[in-house]
């Protein structure tokens, strides 16, 4: 039941991130436009916080503390170990191996249309003359999480429009969406969420705070439907800017 | 440096530039929170202590996308945790031989003057505040909270872990969450 067209009675369950798919859309459309309803969703937020609270600690075997610091030196070595490859190589590569070609094919069709896009956009909104050298592509490549992954950030200089493309992402269930994060001095702006299709395609229209331009990285992480305020789950992709 | 005379926030920081006692000191202060949540959500020993490991190690990557205007220290290592559970148990679900649940694996919160057999060191005033809110649940809400929060289950999937109509269990958890609200609100941390 809904109250007065908000939706009171489903925060709660989306807080606790514990809604059927359909539900958890409803709500997070609503919340995109409704500023009450988000004064209600944080406070229940703050309820699951609590909750945390009611947790028993348990202490952990004695010798899992040397194994958490024993492995940090081992990522290191192993981040220090990997060659710089080019995404472009990166990309060449899964194209020689992984999914068929008709995958990449329409990869690479779905580039295009997101750049046509874009130029049609500037077109209209500038009213001048447009070349296809007024984009950039920027590429990301898929973290140890995904290593299948790949895409592509078609993003027109001026850094006001952008679109990503991904391919080679798990399909996530409901409950979950990648997110895409634009990294500057250290903080970490959303430039919204998306999901992928069963075959690990997705695409977004970006929307930033700020010009593209401005940002030094993105990241790709996987966050509960809707999009979390920062970074909390996994990294899956990753490239800079 | 005397690094358990820190801060949390500070801590963070430190590890943000690489510094592993630091993340040394942050185990110390948050290893049992994080292998208790992570236990009581897998009921698996070796999973739990996997969990806490990629937890720490997340905390070692990460740092730097800690903003303390979004909460302690302590809600976001615990909401880490908490979602690597999650994903993992999803995870599992989602296999053909994803099993179901039983009874003893049944998540619960813990009345709040229990002493914890499984080495909790102490209750501090705030724990026994959030505990005693749930203890005036009634156990059908309480049990209900527990599954969506420790399994990570959809409202659908509690239905049918307690054998109850989807309604009667939306009901429930809507009910729950603003009986705790209310009391929590009244009394505040």
């Amino acid at each position: 039941m809904l109250s007065e067209n908000h939706l009171l009675e489903l925060i709660p369950g989306y807080a606790l991130d514990c809604l059927s798919e359909q539900d958890m859309l409803l709500v997070s459309e609503h919340l995109s436009q409704c500023s009450s309803c988000r004064v209600e969703l944080d406070s229940y937020l703050r309820i699951v916080n609590d909750l945390y609270l009611a947790v028993p600690e348990v202490a952990p075997p004695p010798d899992l503390k040397q194994k958490v610091l024993g492995n940090i030196p081992e990522k290191r070595a192993r981040a220090a170990a990997k060659q710089p490859v080019s995404a472009w190589l990166r990309l060449r590569s899964l194209l020689r191996t992984a999914a068929p070609v008709w995958a990449y094919a329409s990869m690479v069709l779905i580039v295009i249309l997101a750049a046509g896009n874009l130029w049609f956009l500037q077109r209209l909104n500038r009213l001048e003359a447009t070349t296809s050298s007024d984009f950039r592509v920027v590429t990301l490549a898929g973290t140890d999480m995904a290593p299948d992954a790949s895409g592509m950030l078609v993003m027109s200089h001026d850094g006001n429009l952008g679109t990503l493309v991904v391919d080679g992402l798990q399909t996530l269930d409901q409950a979950h969406q990648y997110q895409l994060w634009l990294i500057h001095d250290g903080s970490r702006d959303s430039g919204g969420v998306f999901s992928v299709s069963k075959e690990g395609y997705g695409a977004l229209t970006v929307a930033a705070e700020q010009p593209l331009n401005i940002y030094s990285a993105l990241g790709i992480t996987v966050e509960p439907r809707g999009g979390s305020p920062g970074p909390t789950g996994e990294k899956v992709m990753g490239g800079s800017l | 440096m005397d690094y358990n005379k820190l801060d949390d926030e500070t801590l963070i920081r430190l590890v943000t530039h690489s510094k592993s006692e630091a993340l040394s000191e942050l185990y110390d202060r948050f290893s049992r929170m994080v292998f208790g949540l992570a236990l009581r959500s897998v009921h698996d020993q070796n999973l739990a202590e996997e969990i806490t490991q990629d937890v720490f190690m997340r905390i070692w990557d990460r740092a730097g996308t800690y903003h303390a205007e979004q909460g302690k220290v302590a809600t976001w290592v615990a909401s880490i945790t908490r979602n690597r559970a999650i994903d993992i148990l999803r995870y599992q679900r989602s296999r053909p031989e994803g099993s179901s649940l039983s009874l003893e694996e049944l998540p619960f919160f813990d009345p709040p003057d229990s002493q914890s057999i499984e080495g909790e060191v102490e209750l501090n005033s705030q724990k026994q505040l959030v505990r005693r809110s749930l203890s005036l649940l009634p156990k059908e809400q309480r049990d209900a909270l527990a599954l969506a929060f420790f399994k990570g289950y959809t409202q659908q999937e509690v239905a049918e872990a307690l054998g109850e109509p989807l309604g009667t269990v939306k009901t429930r958890i809507r009910l729950g969450m603003q009986k705790l609200r209310q009391i929590l609100e009244e009394e505040p941390l």
